[in-house]
C-alpha cells in the first residue's frame, strides 16, 4: 500500500532506492499525515507502515514524552518560521520496544502535482554518537590535561583533568587562546617557553615531555610534562595536547635528593670525623700528650656523637616512609623499625 | 705554618669560612689560632670535637700565648657532668646541639673582651651537622655573623671539605666574605 502510495508521489524508478534506503524516510502531507512510511522507518522505529500510514499520531509514539516533544516541536517551528525545511536536527525518540535512538533529521518540501509535502529523512545516529560519548567520555574522564586546539590556536578542548589542573573551567578556555597567558603570568617565562615550543616544532613538528610551570587559578604553581601531536581533520590541522601534572613526582624526587644529601653530610661525613677523632686520640695517647681522663672524655664524646648517627638515620627513615608512598609494606616495616 | 687568613682581610673584621680535609681539621684550627694570636688577636674557640684541655695542650705546644685565646666547650660537661665555668678561660654547655646556651656564652664572652682584637672560631660546622639540622645550621650561622659584623668582630668557621651539601653551602658562601679551601 506505501509502496504502491509513493510510486505515486515519486514514481517507479525511485521505489526501490525509497524502500531499501538505509535511512528512514517519512512523507507527510499538507496536514502532516504520514503518507509514506519505508522500510528502514519501520525498522528503526518498530511502528509498521500500517499502524503509521494516513495518520498523524505517530510523533506522539515517537515522543512520548511531551515536554520534550513540546521542545522538539518549538525547535521545529522555530526553524520553519524563517525556512521551509530544517537541516540536521538530531532528537531522541522512543521505539516500539521502548528503546531510546537517536535521529539526525533532514527535511524538504516538494510540490508534486499541485500538492505540497515534507520529506522527512531520519539518519539513526545511535551508535555514532554513542561512540562520540564514549570518546568524550575517555577524554573527559582522563587523569591528564587535554587541550585541542585549532589551526588558529584557539582551544576547542578542554577536559575534566584541565579544569581541575589548572584551575579554569572549560566555559573561559573553549573558543579563546589566551589561557597560555594565564597559566604562564610571567611574560619572560613565557617567551622563554614559546622560544622553546617553536624551536622544538620547527624541527620535529611535536614534542615529548616538555616541563614547564604553570600557574593555576588560585596563584600555585604545578609542574607539568606536555606531549604535543599534530593530527588532521578534515583537511584540518589539530593540535593535541596532553599535559600530566607532575608536581608531586617532582617534590618526591626533590625530597629524596634532599635527604639523600642531608644523609651524606649528616651521617658519612660525620662517621669519618668520628673515625678520624678516634685516630687522633690514638696518636696523642701514643705520644703521650693526653691524660686518661682526656681520653675517655674524647672517646665518650665520639660514642655521643655515634649515637646521635643511629638518631639521624632513624629519622632518616622514617622522613623517607613518610614522603614515599611506593615503598612496599615490608620495607616500609623494617624502615619503621 | 700556611698563612690562612689574610691579616688584611681580618683587620677589616671578615668573616671566613674554612675548608679541610678531615684528617687535617684539627691542624688547620691550631694553624688558625698561631696566625690570628701572632696577630694580636684573642681568639674564642667553639669546640665541638675537643675538650678544651686537650686543644690548650696542643696551642701551648706550638707558642701560642694561652692568654689570649678562651673557650666554649660542648664535649666536657657530657663526660664528666657538674663543671664550672672558669672566668677568662672557659665556659661549658652540655652539647653542640644547644645553640641558645652556645649564643649565651658566646655573647657574654665578647661582652667581656669589649674593646679588645677578637676573632671568634667555630670548629666545626661539620661536627655541629650531627645534632643539627641543615636548615637549623644555616639560620644559626646566619644569625652568628649578623651578630659579628654587628659587633664588628671576625670569626673563622671550620668545616670538613665536600661534606657540606651544594645548597648549606651557598648559603654560607653568602654569610661569610671569604672561603678558603686549606686541603
Amino acid at each position: 500500500m506505501v509502496v504502491n502510495t509513493h510510486t505515486d508521489q515519486c514514481g517507479d524508478a525511485d521505489a526501490g532506492l525509497f524502500e531499501n534506503a538505509l535511512v528512514m524516510i517519512a512523507v507527510l502531507d499538507k496536514r502532516g499525515k504520514i503518507i509514506a512510511w519505508n522500510h528502514a522507518a519501520e525498522t528503526i522505529t518498530g511502528y509498521t507502515r500500517d499502524t503509521v500510514i494516513g495518520t498523524t499520531t505517530i510523533w506522539r509514539r515517537l515522543y512520548p514524552d511531551q515536554q520534550y516533544r513540546n521542545s522538539v516541536t518549538g525547535r521545529i517551528m522555530e526553524i520553519l518560521s524563517h525556512k521551509k525545511y530544517f537541516e540536521n536536527l538530531e532528537t531522541t525518540i522512543r521505539t516500539k520496544s521502548g528503546d531510546s535512538r537517536i535521529i539526525l533529521w533532514n527535511t524538504k518540501e516538494i510540490v508534486q502535482d499541485g500538492k505540497t509535502h515534507a520529506i522527512a529523512v531520519g539518519m539513526d545516529v545511535t551508535s555514532q554518537r554513542e561512540a562520540d560519548a564514549f570518546r568524550e567520555s575517555i577524554i573527559d574522564n582522563a587523569n591528564v590535561l587535554i587541550a585541542v586546539l585549532d589551526s588558529q590556536g584557539y582551544i576547542i578542548i578542554w577536559n575534566r583533568a584541565a579544569e581541575s589542573i589548572t584551575g579554569y573551567p572549560r566555559n573561559e578556555v573553549i573558543g579563546k587562546r589566551d589561557i597560555w597567558k594565564h597559566l604562564y603570568p610571567d611574560a619572560e617565562y613565557r617567551r622563554t617557553i614559546t622560544r622553546r615550543i617553536t624551536g622544538i616544532i620547527a624541527e620535529h613538528r611535536y614534542f615529548e615531555n616538555l616541563e614547564t610551570t604553570i600557574v593555576t587559578k588560585t596563584g600555585e604553581q604545578r609542574i607539568i610534562s606536555w606531549n604535543t601531536q599534530q593530527i588532521g581533520f578534515h583537511g584540518a590541522v589539530r593540535e593535541i595536547a596532553i599535559g600530566r601534572d607532575i608536581t608531586e613526582q617532582r617534590q618526591a624526587e626533590e625530597a629524596l635528593v634532599a635527604y639523600m644529601t642531608e644523609m651524606a653530610m649528616r651521617i658519612k661525613q660525620p662517621v669519618g670525623i668520628i673515625r678520624d677523632n678516634i685516630q687522633e686520640v690514638v696518636n696523642l695517647t701514643r705520644a703521650g700528650k693526653i691524660t686518661t681522663d682526656e681520653m675517655i672524655m674524647i672517646l665518650e664524646s665520639q660514642a655521643r656523637n655515634a649515637t646521635q648517627i643511629t638518631v639521624n638515620v632513624q629519622e632518616f627513615q622514617k622522613a623517607i616512609i613518610e614522603k614515599n608512598t611506593q615503598i612496599p609494606d615490608a620495607y616500609r616495616e623494617f624502615l619503621n623499625g | 705554618m700556611p698563612n690562612l687568613v689574610n691579616p688584611e682581610e681580618l683587620e677589616k673584621r671578615q668573616i671566613f669560612l674554612i675548608l679541610a680535609s678531615p684528617a687535617s681539621l684539627r691542624q688547620r684550627n691550631i694553624d688558625v689560632i698561631m696566625q690570628v694570636s701572632a696577630l694580636g688577636y684573642h681568639t674564642i674557640v667553639v669546640t665541638t670535637n675537643f675538650p678544651y684541655t686537650v686543644l690548650r695542650k696542643l696551642y701551648g705546644e706550638t707558642g701560642v700565648d694561652l692568654a689570649s685565646v678562651s673557650f666554649i666547650d660542648t664535649v666536657t660537661r657530657a663526660s664528666i657532668g657538674t663543671v664550672t665555668d672558669i672566668p677568662g678561660v672557659v665556659r661549658y654547655i652540655n652539647s653542640p646541639s644547644n645553640l641558645t646556651d652556645m649564643g649565651i656564652a658566646v655573647t657574654e664572652e665578647l661582652k667581656e673582651k669589649t674593646g679588645k682584637k677578637v676573632c671568634i672560631l667555630y670548629d666545626s660546622i661539620s661536627t655541629m651537622l650531627i645534632y643539627l639540622t641543615s636548615p637549623n645550621i644555616s639560620k644559626f650561622i646566619h644569625f652568628v655573623t649578623n651578630k659579628l659584623r654587628l659587633m664588628d668582630i671576625s670569626g673563622v668557621f671550620l668545616a670538613v671539605e665536600k661534606g657540606l651539601d651544594p645548597m648549606l653551602m651557598s648559603q654560607l658562601t653568602t654569610f661569610v666574605d671569604t672561603v678558603i679551601d686549606a686541603g
